[in-house]
Parts: C-alpha cells; structure tokens; sequence
C-alpha cells in the first residue's frame, strides 16, 4: 500500500461555525440529527477560553470497528487506507457503533444501514478534497496522502508537533493527528464489543464447534469400526438366528 | 422369503427431503462465508475469503444466501398448508411420540454397538437385539425434532437480519438473530453428520437410502428396523 489517507488538524484554527459539519451532511446524505463529524469543545487556560476541536472517523490503523463487524462489511480498503462501509453486505446490526472510541458510526435511519466518514469517496473520485476540507474557512483541516513525502499532510508532520487523540485502554492508531495543544484530549471512550459477539467468541463457538467435533469423530469411529472390524453379529452365522438381530 | 416391496415414502416426501438437503448445503456453505471475522469464523478465514470468490464478493454472497433461505422457507410453508393432513402431520405426530424405556435401552445398545460392536454389546451382558421402533427410531426422532424446531428459529432469526435491511430494528434484537442462527445451524449440522452417515454408509441402512429414491422399502427391512410399524400396517 502506498496510499494512506489522513488528516492533520490544526484546532487553533477552528472557531465552531460548523461548515465542515453543514457541508459533510449536504455532500454525504445525512440525514438532521445524524454527524458523520463533529467539533467538540473544552476550556482551556485560567481565563478559561473555549477551544474547539473538529473531528470525524480517525482511519484507524488498528480500527477496533473492523474487527466488530461479523460480516466483514466494515472493512480496511487498502488502496487507500480508508476504513468503509460495504452497503450491500451491512446487515445494520450496530456491532461497530460502540466499537468506535469516537462515536463516528450511527445507523443510517434511512438507507439502513451503518454510515459513517468515508473521506468523501465520491469527491476524491473527481479529484477533489473532502467536503469538510473544502468548505473550512480558516484551512484547519489538511488532508493528503500521508506516504507521499510531498504532500501537505506529510510536511506538517514532519515539522510540525502533532498529537494522536486516543483513549488509553483502546489505542487504534488513529490517522488524524492535530497540531499541539489541542483541546479536549479525554474525549474517546473504551471500545466496547457487544455482548453476543464476547457469548459467541467465548462460549458459543467453541461449544458449537466442540459439538461438531465430537459427532464428527464418532462418526469416524463408526466408519472405522465398519471397515476394519466389520459389522457382522457373532450369531449372524446361524441362519435360523438372523432375524433376531437386525438393528 | 420373496422381495415384497412395501410403500415408505410419497413422492412429496422424496421430494422435500432432497429439496431440503440441497438447500441445506448451499446455506451452510454460503452461511459460514458469510461470517467474515476471525474472532467468530468457525473454520477460519479462508471459507468466507473462498465463497466470496466464487460468488464476485459479499454482497452477492448475501443475495445467494438470501434467495435460497426464502425458497426454502417459502416452499416449506406451501408443503405444511397443503399437506399438513398428509406427510407434515404425520411426520410431526411420529417424531414426537417416544415410549421412554425402550428408547433408553435402544440408544444405548444401538451406540455400543454401532460404536464397539456386538462382542462388546454382548461383554457388557446385554442381549444382541435391540428394542422394536415405530415408523423412526428414537435416533432418527432425536435428529429429526431439532432439525424442525432449529430450521424454525433459522428461518425466523434469519428473516429478522434480513428485514434489518429495510426496517429499523433494535441492534440487540439483529445481534443475539446473529448468534441465534450460528448456533442451531451448528447443532443441526452435528446431527445432519451422523444422520448422513446412518443413512448412507452404515452397513445394512442401503434400503433406507434407496427408498430416499423409489419410495419402498424391502418387507423384510421394515419388519427388522421398523417393527411397531410394520405391525401396523401388515
């Protein structure tokens, strides 16, 4: 893989208009009440000045949603390191929505399935930037390909001071990173797995494959008894006998 | 004693349990395709990579998954509305009646033997003949009860995952459909192999197989496997 699609954040930029949060709704389809990003707020200094910070899904490396998805719907495109959503194998069971630290999946309300930022695809397609990207007045977002030495994202990693925002029980190795000093670094939560998914991986499948196992074997020794040891009844010599012993 | 035929199976019967079988194995193998996670895949990654393979990718591998599972559930319901008097009713009254201390005594004896074989039957001091059985054999009747009851709730969790696809539904509800429908495939699955081997390879069981086909059964094989049955109908 040489493409890595990324973000770099400088959130002292940023002063809560909410375009890139307008614009991702209009370009992307979703529908009022639902965000496939977001700007969170903190205080910050002792005059307790407010601070924002904009934000939508990381791209994770280690994407905890992936390994959620039991269809393997959610996925990690590797010809560009986006994390995606397949709509025609997503069954909108919600697995992935408390897998994410960062609250980026909902469940579509409409196309029923789960939705979620996809770096603008369709945008990407025609060469252009991600909405929210396009649309920011104050430039806080910078995206590119952050294996392309040359590129934007790149050189702002390498000469600037940059922070993962990442929660300490479940790092995912986010691929947004945000300028120092960004505010608020405690937001992200504990990956969660819901609890049909710890039944199935703890309990369920290992007693359901034990179970064909264990048939299976028995069957093997049948067969195996069948064929070396024959099936033949001792009194099955005695003609007169015969009929007393069929199964 | 001459080869006198006698009528085991109609040919809706013949035709539902090879329909069954089919459709079976297409879901079972598309199933297990479609759990692609390697916390849950049961046979591991490479069957769910393989399935979507031949099938162009997942979403076809879930529309395959998906037409069949309506076939099957749509003409087993057409075989119960129309012949619930006939076959279906028959096969539910059969598969339910047990007569406890016979079929204890056959399970028993009929695992030892199938298992250890007759010299240990008879070492662990128990006559060669098994106890008589009706129409199944409590076997037969212990496969049978949960491949229905299971292919009920199959159906059911799995048209619950599908309608996810069109209706909003509580998560928790499409999550446990999930795991619902995995374990009594499993289940039905362990069964379906020693059903598949009891009536096709086990010595003695080919006029069972063979019935699978004509719909009859030697007189003599029924009177020795099926004898409460054969009583009835003589």
């Amino acid at each position: 893989m040489n493409v890595q699609y990324a973000m770099v954040i400088d959130s002292a930029r940023c002063f809560d208009c909410k375009a890139c949060v307008i614009a991702c709704q209009i370009a992307n389809g979703v529908p009022p009440g639902s965000y496939r990003n977001w700007i969170k707020g903190a205080t910050v200094g002792d005059l307790g000045e407010m601070h924002f910070q904009p934000g939508n899904c990381m791209h994770c490396e280690d994407p905890t949603c992936v390994q959620a998805c039991p269809t393997g719907a959610t996925y990690r495109d590797e010809k560009d390191g986006t994390i995606k959503v397949n709509d025609g194998l997503c069954i909108n069971c919600g697995s992935c929505v408390p897998a994410c630290p960062y609250g980026a999946r909902y469940r579509h309300p409409e196309k029923k399935v789960v939705d979620k930022c996809n770096f603008c695809e369709e945008h990407r397609a025609r060469g252009e930037s991600p909405a929210c990207v396009q649309v920011c007045p104050t430039k806080a977002r910078t995206f590119g390909n952050i294996l392309d030495p040359g590129s934007e994202v790149a050189r702002l990693l390498r000469t600037s001071k940059t922070v993962k925002v990442v929660n300490k029980k479940t790092d995912t190795k986010p691929n947004i990173s945000y300028l120092s000093g960004t505010a608020p670094m405690d937001w992200p939560v504990e990956a969660r797995s819901p609890a049909y998914s710890e039944l199935w991986r703890k309990i369920a499948g290992p007693v359901v494959k034990g179970l064909a196992g264990i048939t299976g074997l028995g069957v093997l020794v049948m067969l195996g008894k069948q064929l070396m040891v024959g099936d033949t009844p001792p009194a099955f010599t005695h003609e007169k006998h015969k009929e007393d012993f069929h199964g | 004693m001459g080869k006198k035929m006698i009528k085991r199976h109609t040919a809706v019967s013949i035709f539902m349990h090879w329909f069954n079988a089919v459709c079976w194995f297409f879901l079972l193998a598309t199933g297990v395709g479609l759990i692609r996670n390697s916390d849950l895949d049961p046979i591991g990654g490479w069957w769910p990579e393989m399935m979507r393979g031949i099938f162009g990718g997942g979403e076809n591998l879930l529309s395959a998954h998906v037409v069949c599972g309506s076939l099957w559930i749509v003409v087993f319901l057409l075989f119960t509305l129309v012949r619930l008097r006939k076959e279906v009713g028959f096969f539910i009254r059969e598969i339910f009646t047990f007569s406890p201390a016979n079929d204890i005594l056959w399970i028993i004896k009929k695992g030892i033997q199938m298992t250890m074989g007759y010299r240990m039957l008879a070492r662990l001091g128990f006559e060669p003949k098994i106890p008589e059985q009706g129409f199944y054999n409590i076997g037969q009747k212990l496969f049978a009860i949960p491949a229905m009851l299971g292919g009920i709730v199959i159906a059911a969790t799995g048209i619950v995952m599908y309608s996810s696809k069109s209706m909003t539904m509580d998560p928790a509800i499409v999550q446990w459909s999930i795991l619902i429908h995995f374990v009594m495939a499993g289940i039905v699955f362990a069964g379906l192999l020693i059903h598949i081997y009891m009536a096709s390879i086990a010595a003695g069981e080919l006029p069972a197989l063979l019935s699978m086909f004509t719909g009859t059964v030697p007189e003599e094989y029924a009177e020795h496997h099926h004898k409460k049955w054969y009583d009835e109908i003589k």
